[in-house]
């Protein structure tokens, strides 16, 4: 099949901005700058994604799997390397990021699915589904501050699958819902799967990943250590975290 | 550029929502809503008439509106520079978190305030009328024709300016404070509160007509000119027992302008977008 989303020789750099030096008054006294500090974030990165995959991304904090998914999701630009995506993308990286907290759910609705790319009229013809997806109906008119952050996240999720994107990005958001409502959005991302569409997130719930991936990387110091059948790249990863803390993660 | 602004079009839609959600929330919980706006100018205006008129004694007939027709475009001024300041530090979480083209944010914060300008300035033709009607006031001429060019103009002028404001408070947050500095000092400079015939006669007579035209180079302050000399009559006025006689717009002049306009939201879209890709990893 052919790729939806490609890298092709991705870096990330950063620049460390020193707090300090961001006034007006330093940039202009400190005479001799001090060069800013580089964090290579990402090196050399090749990843090709087909149609209908649902790849998981894991790797220990810090690896760099956080600044992948926002390449892919253009919220950064790569220092180097081309990125090409094929299809309208929904993303979920943050719980009620982009939620404005006075206005209402309703009001909050129109506005997170313009930001993804929806006009005002396919909102409208969304609203109720996205409404009975959330469970939020008898809330939807209140506030948003109002809200927990398991609504928070139910209202985030029904905006980022009702709204019929191709891709679907998601940072390890889901674990803030109660069980219930992660069945529901796993059995939605099932349909979602069997409808050809492509999803990619990053978790550290190894057991939602054995569920939901079809393929899985992971990800050490910016650099992708394995890649391929999700079974054998957990077992592979889990060999490097200390076995006491997984189990007891499990129990 | 031509790509970045097709982009902007499929977003039109989210534009929409920002400007919504800007006038939302601005009027929220408070059921006088739009007059709380309008109050603040007004009595702003009630006080520097009184100062003008009665203490610095210029003496112009109902100078009140020729005051309002200049105050009415400085607050839109002032208040679409100070919002964009904020707006991209106030959107902090959206940036951070989801692609959107960044330049929607200091655009929504202009058109925020044009509506509320346009709001203002059909409050300000309600008062001409009534003026007009009861107490014989100025008519209402047609060079009021020329309104929406010059809302044009000054909108053009603010994105450019608010584009660099906005981008530049990312990276120096000294930005917002030093706005309000030069604001408050560009107020005295702009023909507002008196008007530009008074500079005029105060120019040294050799090089008068010259240093006019470079005054006029200021864009707000050939703005408020053009605002002023279209939608109201020549005046006459009076100050220190000097009479002050009305000059006619100077179109050349307002040509220049418009130019100046454009070049300047040019050149800010193109400040901006070199820039806008770095505020996720800055803010």
């Amino acid at each position: 099949m052919k790729p939806v989303i490609e890298l092709i020789d991705i870096t990330k750099v950063f620049d460390l901005v020193h707090h300090k030096q961001t006034t007006l008054k330093a940039a202009i006294l400190s005479f001799k700058r001090i060069p800013p500090q580089k964090l290579l974030a990402i090196k050399d990165l090749n990843l090709s994604v087909p149609q209908g995959e649902a790849l998981a991304i894991v790797g220990k904090n810090g690896s760099g799997k956080s600044t992948l998914l926002r390449i892919i999701g253009r919220v950064y630009k790569p220092t180097s390397g081309t990125l090409t995506v094929d299809g309208r993308m929904s993303t979920m990286l943050d719980l009620g990021a982009g939620f404005h907290p006075d206005l209402t759910g309703r009001e909050n609705i129109f506005f997170n699915a313009a930001v993804m790319g929806l006009s005002t009229a396919q909102v409208r013809d969304k609203i109720d589904q996205i409404i009975d997806f959330s469970e939020l109906n008898s809330f939807i008119d209140t506030p948003v501050r109002t809200y927990s952050a398991g609504m928070l996240m139910r209202l985030g999720f029904a905006i980022a699958v009702e709204t019929d994107p191709d891709i679907l990005l998601i940072d390890e958001v889901l674990a803030v819902g109660d069980a219930a409502f992660q069945e529901k959005c796993y059995d939605r991302i099932d349909e979602f799967k069997t409808a050809g569409k492509t999803i990619v997130f990053v978790t550290h719930d190894l057991d939602a990943a054995r569920a939901v991936a079809t393929r899985t990387i992971w990800f050490d110091k910016g650099e992708i250590r394995a890649d391929g059948n999700t079974q054998e790249v957990i077992d592979s990863y889990l060999t490097t975290v200390p076995a006491h803390h997984y189990q007891e993660k499990n129990q | 550029m031509i790509e970045e602004i097709k982009e902007l079009l499929r977003f039109k839609d989210l534009l929409k929502q920002l400007v919504i959600r800007d006038l939302k929330v601005r009027y929220k919980n408070s059921v006088l809503g739009f007059f709380w706006s309008l109050l603040n100018p007004l009595v702003q205006v009630a006080t520097i008439t009184i100062v003008v008129k009665y203490i610095m004694r210029l003496d112009i007939a109902n100078y009140s509106a020729y005051l309002l027709v200049g105050y009415l475009p400085w607050v839109f001024f002032q208040m679409a520079l100070l919002d964009s300041s904020q707006v991209i530090l106030m959107h902090r979480d959206l940036i951070r978190k989801v692609y959107f083209p960044r330049e929607l944010l200091p655009l929504s914060a202009v058109i925020a305030n044009l509506i509320h300008f346009i709001l203002a300035l059909v409050v300000f033709f309600v008062y001409l009328l009534v003026y007009r009607i009861f107490l014989h006031g100025a008519p209402i001429m047609a060079s009021v024709a020329w309104l929406p060019i010059l809302i044009l103009l000054q909108t053009l002028l603010l994105t450019g300016l608010t584009f660099v404001v906005s981008c530049m408070n990312v990276f120096f947050e000294d930005t917002k404070y030093l706005l309000t500095v030069l604001l408050n000092v560009l107020f005295y400079l702009t023909p507002v509160m008196y008007v530009s015939e008074l500079v005029y006669t105060r120019l040294p007579h050799a090089h008068q007509g010259l240093l006019f035209k470079l005054y006029l180079l200021m864009p707000l302050n050939m703005l408020t000119e053009a605002y002023r000399k279209t939608l109201l009559p020549a005046f006459h006025g009076v100050m220190g027992g000097v009479p002050i006689e009305s000059v006619p717009l100077d179109y050349m002049m307002l040509a220049v302008c418009a130019a100046i306009c454009i070049i300047s939201a040019i050149g800010g879209y193109a400040y901006f977008n070199a820039r806008k890709w770095v505020f996720a990893e800055r803010i």
